[in-house]
């Protein structure tokens, strides 16, 4: 699986801090002004306008891809518990991004 | 421009008389720049040295009296104002003041030049026909783009472009603008009333008379802009004068509409207008609320959203219009139609008999463009690919419709197999000179905008007066919102030197070209930030680019381009791969070319486009709509075109499928090829060398749609 984030992203931020990340085997690509390579791969799972609407974006191992936050925590969790990674719970509601900072520029 | 000349001996014998005091030689006069036979005066000489460059007197002064010296041993019957200017550079070589040589080059045409120009088609813009004013046109742009590349740029840049670094476009357009899209409420509020005008129109009334003042407006703007003339939501803001009209009065006005643009082959250069017009069959979101303006400029009491019946039938007159050709049953070339494909176009009613009539047209003749906006995008297309996305304000503009202008102050393009061939197969080597170029194309674009913004401020008494009019309380053109084009061509031949593999070989030539157009994006969007300027990477539509850059390389770097530029080296038939686009040869299948082209797309915010060509092909409306609709659901491509090849016969008038060296019809050879050649139609004889290496490669989807439509 692979993880879209921005450094500044709150929901992307708030996904580190739940789920084990590294354990789960989820890649982290952070969308910033330096990482040719992480917006290319975006391009490539045809996810560029996605990222502008709304990040974090899961792609998952069928290449599917997951761009609500409850949905994407659910994804994660799923595979956490098959993995025997310890999570913290999942949110029943997806936290609100403030000042618009969970999408790519 | 000074010539040579051999006068009578009378004039001689007087001209003797008017210079005997003259100590240098007696029978010597020049034909200066003036238009004027003066005698010798070595002291012209001192004087342009002093005017126009920083050399001291005593310089200036030794130069006239070596140049004299010249003239005087050369034993010339008749000297020039050019020879002069020569012999005075040569001089400044001499002494190392390359600076004030270089302020003091005369620009000109070698004589040679204009003869070749006079006599032969110039196919650098397949757009510009033969003929006095053509070789006008070519020959002020020859002087122009000397200016530009000497006073404008500097010469780092006007040596990149030189020597095909990249690609300065429309330099002979120096002092405008490269492109403008705009409003027909602009017209339908203010009339026509343009600054130097000899009569000023109030806002019209009738429908016809709307059509006569878009007509001028936009041979105005021609005059104004380098390239397109883009039109927003054409059928929507003519609504408002369709109301009276019968259907019939609405298929003549469409008529009359599709006829002018075409046949305004006698503006600029002998030119056609590069015109687009923007077509919804729906009523955009950003208009339905706004207050309609109607016959005399008046608001008409309803908003945009009210007149949806009106504009579609203006729409579908439009097609029905493109759907029969001109006379001989050849498609328009312009205006070109851009139907916006919207989610809200599915919502409306009568969207499929809509797309399959607009796709009917681009099976018969081509002509329509089909502009995909998903979700919130909103946008006005223009050019060969060229999109303005609507930001927040824009939207906000919106609601004032005449307000929304839109320009692209200029393009330049990189020559991205050059960057390939330089860094060897060593990423880090590419990545850096890309970012390299990609400065370099913005530093000639502050260069371009501060040249602009100088004539601008000359107002209206400058010479870009209709420009800085400001009736509603604004200059026409909104420098402040222009964009700034940073294009590329051969990203396919890139990928092709530095991996091995064309982008249609492996995932991994597609990844490769992805990072690098990501790279594009990224470093323009960061030199964007740093200089408040909007830098926005196009698909340069670069019809003449593809070739030069080709020819350049194969003299600068034989070795290396010889493996990768395509076409035919034995006839110079050659070209690169324009842009980001797939080879034109290779036989994919349209949708995957479609869909592989269009992950490209995003990443390239100021327009994108995928052709597919035709041939002699001609398939069912409803497999093309079908196409259309999966490339809308299920691609990230912004713009597709079909293309159909035409034979058009000049003995017998008459136009046939396909391209053929005979008629069908007459048997007659003299017969002339109709295609696009990058986003407009036009005859195959105007086409340059590569365009045409690149014509004969083109993959034609022959069978594919029939297979589809099964």
């Amino acid at each position: 699986m692979t993880l879209f984030t921005k450094l500044d992203c709150r929901l992307c931020e708030q996904l580190k801090a739940k789920f084990d990340l590294a354990a789960l085997q989820v890649k982290v690509e952070v969308l910033d002004n330096h990482d040719a390579g992480a917006l290319a791969h975006l391009a490539w799972h045809g996810l560029v306008d996605t990222a502008r609407k709304s990040l974090p974006v899961l792609v998952l191992d069928d290449c599917s891809t997951v761009a609500d936050y409850a949905t994407i925590e659910h994804h994660l969790a799923d595979a956490a518990r098959q993995r025997g990674v310890y999570y913290q719970g999942a949110t029943d509601q997806a936290p609100l991004c403030e000042g618009g900072s969970c999408a790519m520029n | 421009m000074g010539v040579v000349t051999q006068l009578p001996a009378e004039k001689r014998q007087s001209l003797k008389a008017v210079v005997k005091s003259d100590s240098t030689d007696q029978a010597l006069f020049v034909r200066t720049s003036e238009e004027d036979i003066a005698g010798w005066n070595r002291q012209r000489i001192v004087d342009a040295l002093l005017r126009e460059t920083f050399v001291d007197r005593d310089t200036a002064e030794k130069i006239s009296r070596d140049v004299e010296k010249t003239i005087l041993h050369g034993a010339v019957k008749t000297v020039t104002g050019p020879l002069i200017r020569e012999l005075v550079n040569a001089k400044l070589l001499e002494m190392g003041l390359e600076e004030a040589r270089r302020m003091h080059t005369r620009l000109g045409v070698p004589l040679y030049d204009v003869h070749q120009l006079l006599l032969q088609h110039n196919k650098e813009n397949a757009n510009v026909p033969h003929g006095p004013e053509a070789t006008n046109l070519t020959l002020a742009e020859g002087i122009k783009k000397e200016y530009a590349l000497l006073h404008v740029f500097t010469p780092e840049v006007a040596d990149a472009h030189l020597s095909g670094d990249l690609h300065l476009h429309d330099l002979g357009f120096i002092d405008r603008p490269y492109c403008s899209g705009q409003s027909l409420e602009y017209i339908k509020k203010f009339g026509l009333n343009l600054p130097h005008a000899l009569s000023m129109a109030a806002p019209a009334k009738h429908a016809e008379v709307l059509l006569a003042h878009m007509i001028k407006f936009a041979a105005a703007l021609q005059s104004h802009f380098a390239g397109a003339i883009g039109w927003d939501a054409v059928n929507l803001f003519y609504a408002p004068y369709l109301e009276e009209l019968d259907d019939k009065a609405v298929f003549q006005l469409a008529q009359m509409l599709i006829y002018e643009f075409s046949q305004q082959a006698v503006a600029r250069g002998g030119q056609a207008i590069f015109s687009d017009i923007n077509i919804y069959w729906e009523v955009p979101k950003h208009f339905e609320n706004v207050p309609a303006i109607g016959p005399g400029g008046v608001y008409t009491g309803k908003t945009y959203g009210e007149y949806a019946k009106q504009a579609q039938r203006f729409a579908w007159a439009l097609f029905e219009v493109y759907k029969g050709g001109d006379a001989a049953g050849r498609p328009f070339f312009f205006p070109k139609p851009l139907v916006h494909i919207t989610e809200k176009l599915f919502q409306t009613e009568g969207h499929q008999a809509f797309l399959e009539h607009i796709c009917e047209v681009a099976s018969l003749k081509g002509n329509t463009y089909f502009v995909f906006d998903r979700g919130e995008t909103a946008k006005i297309s223009e050019c060969c690919r060229l999109s303005f996305k609507l930001e927040a304000s824009d939207i906000e503009d919106a609601k004032q419709p005449w307000r929304m202008r839109y320009s692209a102050l200029q393009n330049v393009t990189i020559n991205l197999p050059r960057l390939a061939y330089r860094a060897e197969g060593d990423d880090t080597r590419l990545f850096t000179l890309l970012t390299e170029h990609i400065k370099l194309a913005c530093t000639a674009h502050e260069q371009k905008k501060k040249f602009i913004e100088k004539l601008l401020a000359l107002g209206k008494g400058g010479p870009l007066a209709m420009l800085a009019m400001d009736l509603d309380g604004q200059s026409y053109l909104r420098l402040h919102k222009c964009s700034f084009l940073i294009g590329m061509v051969g990203l396919n031949e890139l990928v092709r030197v530095h991996l091995g593999q064309e982008l249609h070989d492996s995932e991994k030539a597609i990844k490769f070209g992805l990072k690098v157009i990501a790279h594009m994006n990224i470093v323009c969007n960061k030199l964007a930030e740093e200089l408040g300027m909007k830098f926005v990477l196009e698909q340069t539509p670069a019809e003449s680019t593809t070739y030069r850059f080709a020819k350049l390389d194969l003299a600068h770097f034989p070795e290396a381009a010889a493996k990768v530029v395509q076409g035919n080296r034995e006839s110079g038939e050659i070209y690169y791969t324009n842009s980001t686009l797939f080879n034109v040869g290779s036989e994919m299948n349209p949708i995957r070319r479609v869909e592989q082209e269009g992950l490209f797309h995003p990443l390239i915010e100021a327009g994108s486009i995928t052709h597919i060509w035709l041939g002699e092909s001609q398939p069912d409306k409803t497999a093309l709509a079908d196409f259309v609709v999966k490339t809308f659901r299920h691609t990230h491509n912004d713009q597709i075109a079909f293309s159909p090849e035409f034979t058009s016969c000049l003995a017998c008038g008459k136009t046939s499928r396909g391209l053929s060296d005979k008629c069908p019809y007459c048997q007659s050879e003299n017969v002339d090829g109709i295609t696009r050649i990058t986003g407009y139609f036009t005859k195959v004889s105007s086409w340059n060398k590569g365009k045409l290496g690149e014509l004969h490669d083109r993959y034609r989807n022959d069978q594919r749609f029939t297979s589809c439509a099964n």
